[in-house]
């Protein structure tokens, strides 16, 4: 028999045994629906983080002082200064030297030197603590990757002024912070002439202007460098150069290394990293449904032969070879798992669309989600190996049936 | 009796089923039980033949061995020169489907398929091509007048409507052998007339070898050759010498 008429044959099994077929195929939609809505939030995450970390900049590195602590705790701007203005020991800071190392490698393009630390905000008698950032003013503007709401950025002019996140201008306070209002930062006065279109609630002012306004701090020492790299693909090998020229500078081996050096791609990865390894974790939890929703196929294959045990018989008699009643059983199962897997998928869409909702405030329910034609694919070629496979048992028992019995079979 | 079996050869031709001592033994738990102890049997191209018996005869085993349903125990079953013993079962499903038109007692319809769809089975499963087995379809069911009910599905037919639908189903392939096991079974006497009279229209008009699975003497009376089983063996093999005719008046 041709492949399309066993598939005509097959289709018409599985719409005359509706109620069972169905069941059986609900088993394979709550698979893989479950599979591709974790699937697909587990991309969106992925995808809203390296948005929101890859506004940083590939080709950025950050310079701490101290040895490597966890990547993730460091971070420009306003990642940056949990407690203090301080470096993180007494005795390791980075100073105007590390910067003349910085400035004699040709393969850098800028350095933005900072501090940062947390001030008493006061704005129309509200007040608040903010994290405050000292920024090069003359290279922060190239470096920075948020856009601008409104107003500009930092200038080489400016003093008393500061470019303010998004969510501090809107959202802090009661009342709305614009271009030109005043806000009181530790008791002085600052215009703010710049809006950042982001999520953050820092500030950003000249680093002359944070020496006086961030109380533990030390002129010219620096709590951190941003540095931008000339070639983004180097970046590895400029690590290691600035690495290796600071640790002759600072007269320390690679053992005692006092500094770090942090790319922001390095914390891009290891946050994807995490990401994808949680979201297989909870694929792996939808997939034993799917396992469930197999087992199911193989069920009612067995029982679907058992029951068409005559009619197997009669095929027989009337000129089908083994090979026409396996294809057609395969296809049967087959196409319960391709009906179970397309109505999954849309499942799985829906579920992917309502998550963030019902979850907001959770990293789930931040990330929203994103159905990618990869996952639609993977889930559809799954569901149909897994009713080729359950479905494989059963058809070859029933390939197999004796016409002779199978016609005697009441 | 050798003698007539010889004038019949010469008379008929080649053997298109020979049978040569075949044994069939079922096994029942621990106890075999033989359905048939060395049968042997030749049937010629053009007959059309009665086996005849009681039930538990072995004359159902018999017509699963002419038909390639299953294969002896000990012994040859040749069809058509080609020793059914040695041939792979999808061979034989292509040769049962070549070769072979079965009418069954429960006429054994696909309950979930229209009659056209029925008799378009044999053709798709032989690779025949849409729009002749379409046509040919359409014709054998015409012929056993069910050109309006092509769309019935089994349970909206009559008993005596889905016999002619496995009629049509066993004649679309234009087989060579008509195996009808006890096809008038479970029809009404009138009914059953019709069939048996389109038996004896296959056989004369078309020229089918026609052997038919009966254990009622009366139907057998219709057919040219008697073959009574006993026990599983052969004991009486006869022409028969008074052919009963279905009169037009009979049916219709």
């Amino acid at each position: 028999m041709r492949l399309v008429k066993s598939f005509g044959h097959a289709l018409r099994m599985v719409l005359h045994s509706k109620l069972r077929s169905w069941l059986t195929i609900l088993g394979i939609v709550i698979g893989v629906g479950a599979v591709v809505a974790i699937m697909s939030l587990g991309t969106g995450m992925e995808q809203s983080i390296n948005n929101q970390f890859g506004n940083l900049g590939g080709d950025q590195l950050t310079l701490t002082a101290g040895a490597s602590r966890g990547m993730s705790s460091f971070g420009p701007g306003r990642f940056g200064g949990g407690g203090g203005a301080t470096a993180s020991s007494e005795e390791v800071v980075l100073d105007r030297s590390d910067l003349q190392v910085l400035k004699g490698i040709s393969d850098i393009k800028y350095i933005d030197t900072r501090i940062s630390g947390r001030a008493d905000v006061s704005y129309l008698g509200e007040e608040g603590t903010i994290s405050i950032n000292g920024v090069d003013q003359k290279v922060w503007a190239h470096i920075q990757t948020s856009d601008v709401a409104s107003g500009r950025l930092l200038d080489s002019a400016d003093s008393n002024v500061v470019v303010i996140g998004g969510r501090l201008a809107d959202g802090y306070f009661d009342d709305p912070i614009g271009i030109n209002k005043m806000i009181t930062i530790e008791g002085s006065a600052f215009r703010v002439v710049g809006v950042l279109d982001d999520t953050s609630t820092s500030v950003y002012m000249p680093i002359s202007m944070a020496y006086q306004i961030l109380e533990d701090s030390v002129r010219d020492q620096y709590d951190s460098i941003i540095v931008a790299v000339e070639d983004e693909e180097q970046i590895d090998a400029t690590i290691e150069k600035i690495e290796k020229k600071l640790r002759m500078s600072r007269h320390v081996t690679e053992k005692e290394q006092d500094f770090t050096v942090t790319s922001n791609k390095a914390i891009i990865e290891t946050r994807s990293e995490m990401l994808s390894s949680m979201s297989m974790f909870l694929t792996a939890i939808a997939a034993v449904s799917l396992l469930v929703g197999a087992v199911g196929i193989a069920n009612t294959m067995f029982t679907s032969v058992l029951e068409k045990t005559k009619q197997i018989g009669i095929m027989k008699a009337i000129g089908a070879r083994n090979r026409d009643i396996l294809v057609m059983f395969l296809m049967n199962a087959m196409l319960i798992g391709l009906i179970g897997g397309i109505l999954g998928v849309l499942l799985g869409m829906l579920l992917s669309g309502l998550v963030p909702t019902l979850l907001s405030g959770t990293p789930m329910g931040r990330g929203g989600s994103l159905v990618t034609m990869d996952s639609v694919v993977l889930a559809l070629s799954v569901s149909m190996a897994v009713g080729i496979i359950a479905g494989l048992v059963p058809a070859i028992k029933a390939s197999k049936l004796r016409p002779v019995d199978a016609l005697r079979f009441e | 009796m050798i003698q007539v079996n010889l004038m019949i050869m010469e008379k008929k031709g080649k053997a298109l089923v020979s049978m040569k001592d075949v044994w069939k033994v079922y096994q029942m738990g621990e106890v075999e039980v033989p359905a048939l102890r060395g049968v042997s049997v030749d049937i010629h191209e053009g007959e059309f033949v009665a086996i005849i018996g009681q039930s538990g005869s072995g004359k159902s085993t018999m017509m699963n061995m002419v038909g390639c349903l299953d294969v002896p125990s000990k012994g040859t079953v040749l069809l058509k020169g080609k020793d059914i013993t040695k041939l792979s079962e999808s061979n034989l499903s292509v040769l049962r489907g070549r070769s072979i038109g079965f009418i069954f007692q429960q006429y054994n319809l696909i309950p979930n398929m229209s009659a056209y769809e029925n008799v378009l089975l044999p053709l798709e499963l032989a690779e025949v091509d849409d729009a002749s087995a379409s046509q040919r379809v359409l014709d054998v069911l015409d012929d056993v007048g069910l050109g309006d009910k092509v769309e019935n599905r089994p349970a909206q037919l009559s008993g005596g409507q889905q016999q002619r639908v496995s009629i049509a189903r066993c004649l679309v392939t234009d087989p060579e052998i008509i195996l009808a096991d006890e096809p008038t079974g479970a029809l009404d006497s009138k009914t059953g007339k019709d069939v048996i009279q389109t038996l004896q229209r296959l056989w004369k008009e078309k020229g089918k070898t026609v052997i038919m699975v009966t254990h009622d003497l009366t139907l057998a009376q219709y057919a040219q050759r008697h073959i009574e089983l006993r026990d599983g063996i052969i004991v009486n093999d006869y022409q028969n010498k008074a052919i009963k005719q279905v009169k037009k008046g009979e049916y219709s």
